[in-house]
């Protein structure tokens, strides 16, 4: 559940991200230009944080144990 | 016989014994932190809303700390940001425990609820300060910030009724039906209301589809059932696990909550017009929704006995709990407010209360009074059992704090009563000749004192969140509060 649920989100956040890209690209107004970053940074950080977790996961299953961050 | 059915038939004869779950704990801890940094924030700036009232100088003369843009941060905060997060951490809580089942769609979609709702809250609040609003109460996001609002909803709506479907308990409690009616109502209502046609892809500038009276009905339709099912039922869904969870005793009846469930949710969603009296809309509009209001009494107080009444048997515990003492001064309140509210629904009262500050102190006595004191409540019953500690830090500060957000309320409610009457009838009060009375400038000076001792009560409830803030800090970081035994923590 934990890998597919980190992939079908990862997709989605990706997907965020670049709307986030899109919209700042084409701003009329700071308000859609801020948005559109701040979405993509968000989409960023995120993504970074779901590799993240896929690796602390590898490494408790390497020593036998359950992550420890549950 | 194969060894395979051998196996079933060994199983199906040993004594059931029910498979631990493992609760996703770290979600919850997530939006409780976020709750009490929010609470922090919705009350200072309200705070400082009311300074500004009394003396307009704390404008500061900036366009973005003026009166106009701070509002909705407020309410935002307040509502969506502390209250918010508060549901989200306590329906999380509930669920995974009354269904005995993890949470459903995995880590990764929790997070993302979690940062995905923060994100939503800061970009708002950036909008508000910048000047962008759709300028309807309590429904200020643009077009752009709905739209990731929705995802992040239906991700929420997943999980949760996910974790209900995959439930390992065969009765679903009723505190998850409540919490399912809000989730699923906010949803509608915020697809209706904020239907809007940017005026580009690329601004964060757009109209809502509805004109004129429409738009009216439709923004009261989201306003009130916003209260109903945002400011109501989700926090009826907290009471009905955590009053009887901090008392040690079942619900007085069980029977009685599914009835006010039901009653509740039929009638609320009617009820909107009543925001509207004396407007376009028709008179048979108005009258329904002042109608369904009066109606709204019997569930509201029957939910009120229903969470009061659990407490048979174990009102000592009041004394020595100050936070049960939140949590069932907040079901009074909920009984206090959700009297006034329906009073001030009927016509003739509506053409005194409308547009005076009867209307503020009202809100806050339900905002105050209820949400946040249910909250209160829940908060300082979860924090030492989620972070593992065998209890609070200093009961005499959650007592101090009782005490002083009670004050700070009566301060306010009270002075909002009288400032709000004493407006009503100078606005409709003429003289001898038919001429008004009394000049609007006249009105505003008269209700200055009492924006002042509003203002202190604003001050009393934030010293207080303060308080349980550093109460709460110290609880999980205290070595004075450390476990001693290797017993799970209740709940």
């Amino acid at each position: 559940m934990e890998e597919v649920s980190s992939i079908v989100v990862g997709i989605l956040v990706l997907i965020l991200g670049f709307t986030g890209l899109v919209l700042a690209s084409g701003a009329l107004d700071n308000e859609m230009y801020i948005f559109g970053l701040s979405l993509a940074g968000f989409a960023v950080i995120f993504e970074i944080g779901l590799i993240k977790a896929h690796f602390d996961r590898s490494d408790a299953a390497r020593r036998g144990g359950a992550g420890s961050h549950v | 016989m194969s060894e395979a059915t051998m196996d079933g038939f060994a199983a199906a004869s040993a004594p059931a014994v029910p498979r631990a779950v493992v609760y996703n704990e770290v979600i919850v801890k997530k939006f409780v932190i976020a709750a009490m940094f929010w609470a922090v924030v919705a009350f200072l700036v309200g705070t400082v809303l009311a300074l500004q009232l009394a003396w307009p100088a704390f404008n500061l003369g900036f366009s973005f700390t003026n009166f106009g843009r701070l509002r909705p941060v407020h309410t935002s905060a307040a509502i969506f940001a502390f209250g918010g997060s508060a549901l989200f951490a306590t329906s999380f809580y509930v669920v995974q425990r009354t269904c005995r089942a993890r949470l459903f769609g995995g880590e990764a979609l929790h997070n993302f609820i979690f940062w995905g709702y923060q994100l939503f809250i800061v970009m708002a609040a950036l909008s508000y300060v910048m000047g962008f609003s759709r300028g309807q109460e309590y429904s200020e996001p643009e077009w752009h910030l709905t739209i990731f609002l929705v995802i992040v909803w239906v991700a929420y709506a997943i999980v949760f009724i996910g974790t209900v479907l995959m439930r390992e308990e065969e009765h679903i409690y009723v505190a998850n039906w409540f919490y399912m009616a809000f989730i699923l109502t906010v949803a509608v209502l915020v697809l209706v209301n904020n239907v809007a046609v940017p005026i580009s892809i690329y601004s964060a500038k757009g109209y809502t589809v509805y004109s004129g009276v429409q738009n009216a009905l439709i923004q009261w339709w989201y306003g009130h059932n916003a209260v109903g099912f945002f400011l109501t039922a989700a926090f009826l869904g907290m009471m009905y696990y955590f009053v009887p969870k901090q008392a040690g005793r079942p619900i007085y009846s069980y029977r009685l909550s599914v009835v006010h469930f039901w009653s509740l949710v039929f009638m609320y969603i009617w009820a909107g017009p009543h925001h509207l009296h004396y407007t376009a809309l028709p008179d048979w509009a108005q009258t329904l929704g002042m109608v369904f209001s009066i109606i709204l009494w019997m569930p509201s107080w029957g939910g009120m006995i229903n969470g009061l009444m659990t407490l048979s048997g174990a009102w000592d515990k009041l004394r020595t709990d100050p936070a049960l003492r939140f949590s069932v001064t907040a079901v009074g309140f909920y009984g206090m407010s959700t009297f006034e509210g329906p009073v001030m629904s009927i016509r003739s009262v509506n053409a005194l209360s409308h547009y005076t500050d009867w209307t503020i102190g009202h809100v806050h006595s339900g905002a105050l009074g209820w949400v946040a004191f249910i909250c209160f409540g829940a908060i300082y019953y979860l924090v030492p059992i989620l972070w593992k500690r065998s209890g609070l830090y200093s009961i005499k500060l959650v007592s101090w704090h009782f005490w002083i957000a009670t004050l700070g309320i009566v301060l306010y409610i009270t002075s909002m009563w009288v400032a709000g009457i004493m407006q009503g009838l100078m606005w409709r009060a003429y003289d001898q000749f038919g001429f008004l009375q009394y000049s609007f400038s006249e009105s505003v000076n008269a209700v200055h004192p009492y924006y002042v001792i509003r203002a202190l009560g604003g001050v009393a409830f934030v010293s207080g969140a303060l308080i349980m803030v550093y109460n709460l800090i110290m609880t999980v970081c205290s070595s004075t509060t450390e476990r001693r035994d290797s017993a799970v923590a209740g709940g």
